[in-house]
């Protein structure tokens, strides 16, 4: 596949507070030490969007917004990609609980929140982009899902895309059917074309059979990665952190897996 | 006018259930809560329905001719609710 280049990160997550300030971290230059996630709502968002913003919106739109401030490019013209195993799980525990009892009334801005593409929504006011914009899952291989589309999408449309993917713990009891570790967000800017803002090249290849996926060295960024399907990207942020040569593989759907080969500018 | 006790209890539902970032007592009684003034959309109004309905036994209904003079300010919410009120 053709080789994109990623102008910007986006990262939140339990002890990971922003790209910038974990770097050292997933470098393995400094300890992991885990905290609850710094959840807060964008203040791109107007005062109405800010009000209704669940989990998801607050952690996608983070990482999108931290993203797009180190790259060159406009969030307004960007295309986007969203990706994310469940969406809005606290909406859909809410959800399922008013309609377990009557009168089954559901709340307006619950309903609002219950597509999987809300976080699109948002982003889209934020950023007041008209760009297309699409929002996958793919249980536990959302992440790789992502970015194949996103990959796909620079290759053959030639467009700057924003991969945006997040995941959320449910509340119990669907909690101990599907676990998901923490509130887990990260964003990559892949552009066509190398600029002076490029931190690497990646290229990104699909390959059938069974294969050893790639890990984290701390044993704590390696049960987040394993813990949270959006986390499953976290590797792709280690070799990025490192600033070497390094070829990654993350696992997809079925017997299959990306292989990604990425070369620091 | 100042506030009278029954809407500052609306006023608290209201800020409650829309989770606004203003607090009951910042309500105006007068002043419009649609659009300008309080700010809220059509979302909002929904919402506020279904909250009015759990709380006073009051069914909002989308199409009424008069939503717009019942919902035209926290006083004129308020005294729609207290004829109507179930509970």
């Amino acid at each position: 596949m053709k080789r994109l280049f990623v102008e910007g990160v986006g990262l939140l997550g339990p002890g990971l507070d922003g790209w910038s300030a974990s770097r050292a971290v997933l470098a393995g230059k400094e300890a992991y030490l885990a905290a609850a996630t710094n959840l807060h709502a964008s203040d791109m968002l107007p005062a109405a969007e800010r009000r209704r913003a669940g989990v998801p919106i607050k952690l996608a739109l983070a990482v999108g917004q931290e993203a797009f401030m180190q790259s060159g490019c406009d969030m307004k013209m960007a295309s986007t990609v969203f990706t994310s195993s469940g969406g809005d799980n606290d909406n859909v525990h809410a959800i399922n609980g008013i309609l377990a009892t009557a009168p089954r009334e559901v709340s307006p801005t619950r309903f609002h929140n219950s597509v999987h593409n809300a976080a699109a929504g948002y982003w889209c006011i934020a950023a007041e982009s008209r760009e297309p914009s699409t929002s996958l899952c793919a249980y536990d291989a959302s992440f790789a899902a992502g970015l194949l589309e996103s990959a796909t999408q620079v290759s053959v449309e030639d467009a700057v895309v924003a991969l945006i993917a997040y995941d959320h713990p449910y509340p119990q009891p669907l909690h101990a059917v599907r676990p998901i570790a923490a509130a887990f967000g990260m964003a990559l800017i892949l552009t066509p074309r190398q600029s002076e803002k490029s931190l690497a090249a990646i290229e990104v290849g699909f390959a059938s059979g069974k294969v050893q996926e790639s890990v984290m060295q701390d044993a704590g960024l390696e049960a987040l990665r394993s813990g949270v399907p959006a986390a499953r990207g976290l590797v792709l942020l280690q070799a990025l952190a490192s600033g070497k040569a390094a070829q990654v593989r993350i696992a997809y759907l079925e017997e299959n897996h990306l292989d990604i080969r990425v070369t620091p500018c | 006018m100042a506030a009278s006790a029954q809407e500052i209890e609306l006023a608290q539902l209201i800020v409650t259930s829309l989770n606004l970032e203003v607090s009951a007592d910042e309500i105006e009684p007068d002043a419009p809560l649609y659009g300008e003034g309080l700010g809220l959309d059509s979302i909002d109004i929904l919402e506020l329905s279904l909250a009015i309905s759990k709380t006073y036994g009051v069914q909002l209904k989308s199409d009424d001719a008069d939503n717009n003079k019942i919902f035209s300010s926290l006083r004129t919410l308020n005294e729609h609710i207290q004829q109507h009120r179930a509970k």
